[in-house]
Parts: structure tokens; sequence; C-alpha cells
């Protein structure tokens, strides 16, 4: 893609969010809380009717947006603040804008503005993020 | 136990190491649904991934430095990631953090509570590759 300030990252729709990777990930991060594994234990917690979803699922959605939108590039840098639940059968949406692109050395700085939102519901959660894209594969808005 | 929570900041946990497998790997990246990654590249979540499972203390433990019990539902509020390096599988980091601070909030809807930031850092050797801050909020039942 072209990086230039303005342009839109993403979509990334995750639709739906499947409990049984959620099982998955609870493994992976060795997460054991039962929020996320069980609707009973959910609910017990006042927590609603079904599992939450784990909050770094949540942002290593918008990492994946991010790979997605500008496969040339890497994460140097995301910082997200968690604002809300996300549910097992959510859809969610994983979007995000170029908000500057500075040159460094031999590589651009995207700085973007991300988010990840609930179909019909909140978002999510909302943050920032600087992809490093090397020169030779950056396209447009090259220094003079 | 009273812990005195002002002499916080500053106490380094016990190091740790940690090997992101190019098994869990993938399994974390079909989790997502993302899409694959090139040859030999870890997901960057495993930023926050690898700390968390890697530092030498869990996650109980960390919030009884506190004072927190982790069964009174602590919650992750913020996430900062950074990146001096991408993550490879198959590559032992070394892990290494310690708290950075914990600040007394009395909100009006939410009481009292406390936010706890945490960085822990992964490194190849004695390079940095990932760093990683936490903020985790500690609800408080009774007001201290």
């Amino acid at each position: 893609m072209t990086l230039k300030p303005g342009a839109e990252l993403g979509p990334r729709r995750i639709d739906p969010v499947d409990s049984e990777a959620m099982c998955t990930l609870a493994e992976i991060l060795g997460d054991p809380n039962p929020i996320h594994l069980d609707a009973a234990a959910a609910r017990a917690a006042g927590l609603g009717d079904r599992p939450v979803n784990q909050g770094p699922a949540n942002f290593g959605y918008v990492l994946d947006m991010l790979r997605s939108s500008i496969p040339e590039g890497h994460v140097v840098e995301l910082h997200v603040r968690l604002l809300g639940s996300v549910f097992a059968g959510d859809s969610v949406v994983a979007g995000g804008r170029i908000d500057s692109v500075d040159w460094v050395a031999d590589a651009a700085h995207a700085s973007c503005t991300v988010w990840l939102d609930v179909e019909d519901g909140q978002r999510a959660l909302t943050g920032t993020a600087v992809l490093k894209v090397p020169q030779a594969r950056a396209t447009p808005t090259s220094p003079a | 136990m009273v812990v005195d929570l002002a002499a916080l900041p500053g106490t380094r946990l016990p190091e740790g190491r940690f090997t992101i497998t190019a098994e869990e790997n993938a399994r974390l990246v079909r989790a997502l649904g993302g899409r694959g990654l090139s040859e030999g590249e870890a997901h960057p979540v495993w930023g926050y991934i690898a700390t968390q499972r890697g530092i030498g203390i869990d996650v109980a433990d960390l919030l009884a430095l506190a004072a927190f019990d982790i069964a009174d539902g602590p919650m992750l509020a913020s996430c900062m990631l950074t990146f001096a390096i991408p993550l490879r599988v198959n590559r032992e980091y070394r892990v290494e953090g310690e708290v950075v601070g914990v600040e007394r909030k009395d909100g009006r809807r939410a009481g009292m509570f406390d936010l706890l930031t945490v960085e822990e850092r992964l490194l190849e050797g004695e390079r940095l590759a990932a760093t990683v801050r936490n903020v985790f909020v500690l609800p408080r039942k009774e007001r201290a």
C-alpha cells in the first residue's frame, strides 16, 4: 500500500470470535482463568453469559491487521489501552489509520492510530502503533 | 500482610528464559486467524506472551508483591510493546524485568484501585529484542 498520512488500514474482521480458539490461546498464554473457557465462570464473575476473550488476543488481531495492511513492514511499537471486553461469538473489526510517515535513516516509520470494535457494540481497544518499512520496499512518499 | 506499596517500584523480578517454538507459533497464528508468517518469524504478540511466561515469577506471585489476590480480578489496562528487532522462533530469550510503579486511585464509580506498572524485556544474549510495559488494574475491596 501507499504509505501516506490519512491512509486507512484494514479492516480485518474476526467473525465470530471462536471459543475453541480461546481454549488454544489459554494454553499458549499460560492463562488458566476459567472466565476465558467456561460461560458459567464468566457468569459467576458477573461478566455476562459468554466466555471472555483474552486481552492479548484482542491486540493480536490488531497486530495481524497491521501485518496484512503493510506486509512489507514490521511493527516496532504498539501501545494499546483495553477499554472493554470481547466475548465468544462476538464479531469484531480491527482497523487503523496512518497519522504520519517519517524517514529515519533508510526506512519509513509509519505512525498509526489503531482500534478494535465490537460490531454493533463498543470499542474494545484503542491505541497507537509504529511500523518500520525498509526504503527499498516502501512505495511513494519517499524522502525528497 | 502489610505491604509498603511505595517501596515496590524498582523491585527486580526473578530472571527467566523462554523459547518460542515453531509449533506454538503456528498454533497461535491459527488461533488468531491471521495470515502466515515468513520462515522463522514469530508473531509479534509473543512480545507479551514470552515475557509473561518467561519471567521467573508467575502472575499470581507478581500481584502478591502488591498484596493483591489474583482471585480478586485483576485487569490488564494497557500494554506497550516495543521491538528492537523482530522476534524469531526456536531462539532462546533471556527475560528480565522490574516493577516500575504503583499508583493508588479512588474513582467515583470504580472505587479504590491500584495501577501496577511492570516492565519486562526479552534479550538475545545481551542484545535487547523487545520491551513490554503492562499496566494492571488491581481493584481494592476495602479502602486503605
